[in-house]
């Protein structure tokens, strides 16, 4: 039988969450945790840590350097907001196709990333924007780069007693623009066959984000300056970029498959960042 | 065929009436608003749980079953194994009775029980079920067709057990059933062919995908008996064989099938319940099993094929000849699979003239789980081949494909199938080809990456049948109308109402449908094969009749006269003075004790001995679809642009039912021909039973633009000239797609579903071709 708590703020959910004597899982949406509870397969935590009702909390903080987004930010909290959608697209286009509009205004993403599934859809999108992980525990905060957070599948960088407060993205650079582009089986409600979100940042850095072509999300640095527009001096350099890429053959799709559609939505999304810089300066 | 069940009184439509309006669906806010209660909303305070014991592999043998821990944990009153059962095993089935109530010593498909736990809560029986010690011995199952067939593959069932396969020719083997349909001379036409297309297809495994799980409660009653709630389509057929196999009578087996939640073939043939029926009168408790969706999936399925055919055409575009040999995927038990063969392979040469044809078919038993009916029978699964034969003879011909179907089609009355039992056309199916081009824009030209495709479909329905029904006409002019079909969503109930209704002049909303209940309702032989409309349908009219008649011969006794002096039409009693309103004459010739007028109505068609398909079709579902997709050909994703589904409805009874059927086939054709198969690994386990990794449409994935219509003649064998028409938009789905597809992509395509993936590797394929 699974115990219900509902954690009244940060140092009350800690608490539970570091019990060594029972398996406390932490709930947010529940879009992942339910329906793996549903299944009957995951074998049931003890304990069900619900964060919703988190008095000091803060949700989505926009600042001038940039956007806090608290625990409890939904995918539909994010999507709606203005200053996110101007300065980072490929979180936008990513949060934006996160399962149905319902799942949307469930899920969170902060729960996305600690579900750490490698084919998470906004990874790619934190990765490419510079996030940074807050994550908190009895003995105090610490932030890691989302580029280290993750470790396997299903594992990060947070571990027992401990708790992701926040994602926090840096203002972009002026100039920067970025998008996201995701393979699925069908066109509604599906998981990431695989996904590219890529950034073309302001002072010349170009960055991919890759989802579902490895044991966790990718970040993957093109050289600075490399002229996307031409395919002649693009594609050996996205051969080299997306060696790391090391996909697997399952139900989804075979290996071979995900490596040539890695590529293909590597160049379209590096394409459509560049489009987007373009708009934002004119 | 059609002319049995024919008859002079299949009524014309009131102008006035609610037959062939829009009427509104009959329970339709309840379904919509979730107030209908399916069988897991019903509430059994004292029922148990329980949790089935499977093993995780598709076979093996059972070397023991330990139960002991099971039974000491906490909350669980009762383990069910073989062991419990009768010996030898009881085993049911319709045309095979091969299937045990648990495995027999052997588990022959993935899911098949080995045991059950009931407890007291449902967590308690889940938790004791994993502590079930199975001890088993895998055996070298066959998953595939290739594998089945292949020399010395291990035999699904036992060739030596006197129950299933002695005496049988074929039992050295593991083909259940096999049919041949043959007519001319295949070497004589195929001289006369300027082209001659070879292929070989595969059609995959699918699930029916009901919204509603299956589920089932088994509950003892007080004076022996048994009552069962499943969400069933047979309510009358689960009775027999429960009955059969407990040892009850057909009165002491009572079964409540409750609407189901969909049913597409799946809720046809017991599964779980006769395990059910021996589990609750083992305990003398009631005991209830509720399956989720992944569980589901694993446990109902359509059979899969491989088809080789080789069809001739002269340069003009006459089909010559047509060459099929085909293996249905069946899996462990024959369930309904080996009629799935027939009937599907029956038609395999389509509803085309052909001078000389070949259908080779056969059903091949595999280690996987039993496939049942599912909505297009066999049909699909041919269809696949033979309708993309006949585009890639179009196409290498230079000739239109959609001309060259119109040249090849009969002419109604004309034969598809020739021979003894020959199949002839009982429609004007040119009319639904020409309707769907008006309305695909078929001559339109198309941008640049987009691709136009057209199929056409058959199937023959029903070919016997008994449907009987009650309808009550009761004092205060309200009526009450017994009709067993289950209404899983296709608006059965409507249709009963507003054929009372029209029929008996009472309004709509004081016609109240009965069915779903043995105890209650009088015998229907099933709800399948797209038959209730014209079976059931004819036997509610013919019921309605027989109120009409005694009330016109009690209206005369009582007023004096000669009934032969009265008649009577739709809602009245004729009289020489004038119409009497029917509840009218009916109060005034029931008198002051009041009571009621109960009109009986039998519908019933034998079948033909020797026949293929058991008997004539009563009448055949013809349907004509275009598909057109825009391609990314750098990813293999396509978007159905435009998909148009026309089907030869005889008469719409209730044109917004008839669109939602045609528009629901539509879409679930087009998910079973681009996304839906069941993927099994080396040991014979589903890989993809959830929801998560088996897809279906959602609403982003239909047709941005899906126009459906029907073509009218008022020419069916049911009421007011109506055929079935609920399977026609399936038929030829996949290969409408698969020629849009083609269209665009410029490679053929030969195996379903059209994931992107495999539209992307036939493209770099052929490029690659190209440049070597």
């Amino acid at each position: 039988m699974v115990t219900y708590y509902k954690a009244h703020a940060v140092a009350d959910a800690l608490e539970v969450l570091g019990r060594k004597d029972v398996d406390a899982r932490a709930l947010l949406g529940g879009t992942d945790l339910l329906v793996g509870l549903d299944d009957r397969l995951d074998s049931a935590p003890g304990v069900v840590v619900d964060l919703k009702g988190l008095a000091d909390e803060t949700p989505l903080a926009v600042e001038d350097s940039g956007v806090r987004i608290g625990l409890t930010v939904t995918m539909a909290d994010l999507v709606a907001n203005p200053t996110v959608a101007a300065w980072y697209p490929a979180l936008v286009q990513a949060a934006g196709v996160v399962g149905s509009v319902a799942i949307r205004n469930r899920a969170t993403v902060v729960g996305n990333i600690c579900n750490a599934s490698p084919a998470s859809d906004t990874a790619p999108a934190l990765l490419v924007h510079g996030a940074n992980v807050r994550i908190a525990s009895a003995d105090g905060e610490r932030v890691v780069p989302i580029s280290e957070f993750f470790v396997a599948p299903r594992v990060t960088t947070c571990g027992r007693g401990e708790l992701v407060t926040a994602v926090e993205l840096p203002r972009p650079v002026p100039g920067t623009g970025s998008a996201f582009q995701r393979l699925t089986r069908r066109w509604g409600v599906d998981l990431a066959t695989v996904s590219v979100a890529a950034a073309v940042h302001g002072d010349g850095r170009i960055q991919l984000g890759l989802g579902a072509v490895a044991p966790t999300p990718l970040l993957v640095d093109l050289p600075a300056g490399t002229d996307l527009a031409d395919r002649a001096v693009l594609d050996p350099v996205l051969d080299e970029a997306l060696a790391v890429a090391t996909p697997i053959s399952d139900i989804r799709a075979a290996a071979d498959y995900r490596t040539a559609m890695v590529r293909e939505l590597a160049a379209r999304a590096l394409q459509a960042a560049l489009d987007s810089t373009r708009r934002t300066q004119a | 065929m059609g002319d049995a069940l024919r008859s002079q009184e299949v009524g014309t439509l009131r102008p006035d009436g609610n037959v062939g309006t829009r009427t509104k669906r009959y329970g339709g806010l309840e379904r919509a608003s979730g107030a209908q209660k399916y069988v897991a909303d019903l509430e059994f305070p004292e029922a148990l749980q329980v949790a089935i014991v499977t093993i995780p592999v598709g076979c093996a043998d059972i070397l023991g079953v330990d139960t002991a821990e099971a039974e000491a944990m906490p909350g669980v009153v009762g383990v069910l194994t073989a062991a419990d059962l009768p010996s030898p095993m009881p085993r049911f089935g319709v045309s095979h009775k091969d299937r045990p109530v648990m495995a027999d010593g052997r588990v022959n498909f993935y899911g098949e029980p080995v045991a059950a736990v009931a407890a007291l809560t449902q967590e308690q029986a889940d938790a004791a079920a994993r502590v079930v010690k199975v001890d088993y011995r895998e055996l070298p199952g066959v998953y595939t067709l290739d594998a089945a067939l292949a020399p010395g593959a291990h035999l699904v069932q036992d060739p030596s057990d006197p129950t299933k396969r002695a005496g049988d020719a074929l039992r050295e083997t593991n083909v259940i059933e096999e049919q041949t349909i043959a007519w001319g001379d295949l070497a004589e036409q195929e001289a006369k062919a300027a082209l001659v297309v070879e292929d070989s297809y595969s059609y995959p495994m699918m699930t029916q995908f009901p919204i509603e799980p299956l589920a089932v409660i088994a509950e003892p009653t007080d004076v022996g008996g048994l009552t069962l709630y499943t969400p069933v389509q047979h309510p009358y057929l689960m009775q027999r064989i429960v009955a059969g196999l407990v040892g009850k009578t057909l009165g002491q087996v009572h079964v409540i099938a409750p609407d189901p939640g969909g049913g597409f073939g799946g809720k046809q043939i017991p599964k779980y319940e006769p395990l059910m029926a021996f589990l609750a009168l083992k305990l003398g408790r009631t005991v209830r099993l509720t399956l989720n969706l992944a569980e589901t999936t694993t446990a109902i399925r359509r059979a899969g094929a491989t088809v080789h055919a080789r069809t001739g055409f002269t340069s003009e575009g006459d089909i010559v000849f047509h060459h099929v040999r085909i293996d249905y995927q069946i899996g462990a038990y024959a369930d309904v699979a080996p009629r799935v063969m027939t009937k599907g392979s029956y038609v395999g040469g389509g509803p085309y003239r052909l001078p000389a044809c070949l259908i080779e078919a056969r059903a091949v038993l595999t280690n996987t789980p039993v496939s049942t009916a599912m909505r297009g029978y066999g049909a699909p699964q041919i269809s696949w081949a033979t309708e993309s034969q006949i585009t890639d003879g179009a196409r290498r011909l230079g000739l239109d494909p959609a001309r060259v179907r119109l040249r090849n089609l009969v002419e109604n009355g004309e034969e598809f199938v020739k021979g003894e039992f020959a199949g002839k056309a009982d429609g004007e199916w040119k009319q639904a080809v020409e309707k769907a081009m008006e309305l695909a824009g078929w001559d339109d030209p198309l941008p640049p990456n987009r691709g136009r495709g057209i199929a056409v479909g058959i199937k023959s329905s029903a070919t016997s049948g008994l449907s009987q029904s009650l309808v009550r006409l009761l004092y205060d002019g309200s009526a009450i109308v017994y009709a067993g079909t289950s209404d899983m969503g296709q608006g059965a109930r409507t249709i009963w109402a507003q054929t009372v209704a029209d029929e008996l002049g009472v309004p709509l909303e004081k016609v109240t449908v009965i069915s779903g209940d043995t105890d209650l309702v009088p015998f229907d032989l099933q709800t399948s094969a797209s038959r209730s409309t014209v079976f059931m349908g004819t036997a509610v009219l013919r019921a309605c009749r027989d109120v009409r008649r005694q009330v016109r011969e009690m209206y005369a006794e009582r007023v004096g006269v000669e009934p032969g002096e009265l008649d009577d039409e739709p809602g009245a009693v004729l009289t020489a003075e004038g119409a009497v309103a029917l509840d009218e004459a009916a109060r005034i010739g029931l008198g002051a004790l009041r009571g009621e007028v109960l009109g009986q109505g039998t519908c019933r068609l034998e079948g033909r001995k020797g026949h293929p398909l058991g008997g004539d079709a009563s009448f055949y579902e013809f349907n004509c679809s275009i598909s057109e997709v825009e391609l990314d050909a750098g990813t293999g994703q396509f978007v159905i642009t435009r998909h148009v589904s026309v089907s030869d409805v005889g008469t719409e009874l209730n044109p917004i039912q008839v669109t939602a059927q045609e528009e629901g086939g539509a879409i679930m054709g087009i998910g079973q021909a681009d996304m839906e198969q069941l993927v099994f690994d080396e040991h014979g386990r589903l890989l993809n039973p959830s929801a998560i990794d088996y897809r279906v449409p959602t609403y982003k994935d239909v047709p941005l633009e899906l126009f459906t219509s029907a073509v009218e003649n008022h020419d069916g064998p049911g009421p007011y000239g109506s055929k079935g028409m609920s399977e026609g938009p399936i038929l030829c789905t996949g290969a409408a797609l698969g020629a849009a597809v083609t269209a665009a992509a410029g490679v053929k395509i030969t195996d379903l579903p059209l994931t992107a993936e495999r539209i992307w590797r036939a493209t770099r394929a052929a490029a690659e071709g190209a440049i070597a």
